[in-house]
């Protein structure tokens, strides 16, 4: 039987209970050392994927742990079992710690007068543009939607044609998405 | 000219959704963490699906990431007891609540000790060395200190022969 079935079996069996991670969460040794125990593997694969040399890994490992018990579990408490496996998390917030760790890592500094100044050019970096709204809360259709909606100033029935679906869809998805919009200017203004 | 179409769209929504394209998005790492490994569980609804889809289309670090969830599969490994052991005393024992060990600071005393060690062995090396020097000084300067035997004049001339070229007993 595979780690990961084994996790998930853990995250499944566990998810029984009010809360997966209670235990830990309220600070029981025990609880963390076997969560270490079970998931130091699966930790250490996900890193692995990342570390550009082998020997970073056990200090990237130990940096993912770190960070999940940062502030008294901050990280972990962010965790809601209803919505991905522990298992999937974990890999996920294993890589990007990794990632973030070496990034932060000076590298060995060198005189410029070393350096041939070939290697001195930079390169022109592009900015990246920002992310708007509807691009980080809404699915391209929806957006598409809206759009049709509120830019092109169509009708229901004329966008249901244009897309080839049901008028029902495009109003069940302009509602959505509404919703979606208002919860976040809601949120923002709390 | 063609007449203005309304398409009796709510004004509200309209200018909720043009405010929304004006702002940026804001960027909660703890949630995002968490669309991407639902995304990579196939938890998402049929939106949130293709939402996190077109955001991973475009970032090769997102894609490379679900693929790895998808694909991490354990049967093979076992975690070093090194990390384990490394790892566990992350969180201590003996405190009811968790909390993150950190490196102790030396108790204030000890320091205090320390550094009062430190600067009086300084101290008494810069005095000890001026007395001596003072010492070797004043001893040369004194007569009854050039009344020696032969071998020790020799050395001491070829030590520092020039104060000997000015005494009483010099042989030039």
């Amino acid at each position: 039987m595979s780690v990961r079935s084994l996790n998930r079996d853990f995250g499944e069996r566990r998810l029984e209970q009010t809360d997966p991670l209670a235990d830990l969460l309220a600070g029981d040794k025990r609880s963390w050392d076997n969560f270490v125990r079970r998931y130091a593997a699966l930790i250490v694969a996900a890193v692995r994927g990342v570390a550009s040399q082998p020997g970073d890994i056990e200090d990237l490992t130990q940096e993912v742990f770190v960070r999940l018990c940062k502030d008294q579990f901050r990280l972990l408490r962010s965790y809601d079992a209803t919505r991905a496996s522990l298992s999937t998390w974990i890999t996920i917030v294993a890589r990007s710690t990794a990632r973030d760790a070496l990034r932060r890592r000076r590298p060995d500094s060198v005189p410029i007068e070393a350096v041939p100044e070939m290697h001195l050019k930079v390169d022109a970096v592009e900015p990246t543009p920002k992310l708007k709204l509807p691009e980080a809360l809404l699915s391209p259709r929806q957006r598409e939607i809206l759009g049709m909606l509120y830019d092109r100033e169509m009708d229901v029935a004329e966008i249901a044609v244009a897309l080839g679906i049901d008028p029902q869809t495009v109003r069940s998805a302009h509602h959505k998405a509404m919703l979606k919009l208002r919860a976040h200017f809601k949120a923002d203004s709390e | 000219m063609r007449a203005r179409k309304t398409s009796g769209a709510n004004p509200q929504e309209r200018a909720l959704w043009r405010r929304s394209r004006e702002t940026d998005a804001p960027f909660d790492e703890a949630e995002y963490l968490l669309d991407l490994a639902a995304f990579a569980d196939n938890r998402l609804d049929d939106d949130d699906t293709a939402r996190m889809a077109a955001l991973v289309a475009r970032d090769v670090t997102a894609s490379e990431d679900v693929a790895a969830a998808r694909a991490l599969t354990a049967a093979e490994m076992a975690a070093d007891e090194r990390i384990v052991a490394r790892a566990a005393a992350l969180v201590d024992h003996t405190r009811p609540e968790a909390l993150v060990l950190s490196f102790t600071p030396r108790p204030a005393i000890a320091r205090s000790w320390y550094g009062a060690a430190t600067w009086s062995g300084l101290a008494a090396a810069i005095v000890f060395a001026g007395w001596l020097g003072f010492d070797l000084g004043s001893g040369l300067s004194n007569p009854s200190s050039v009344a020696r035997s032969g071998d020790d004049l020799s050395a001491s001339e070829m030590l520092d022969p020039a104060p000997l070229m000015f005494t009483e007993n010099s042989q030039i």
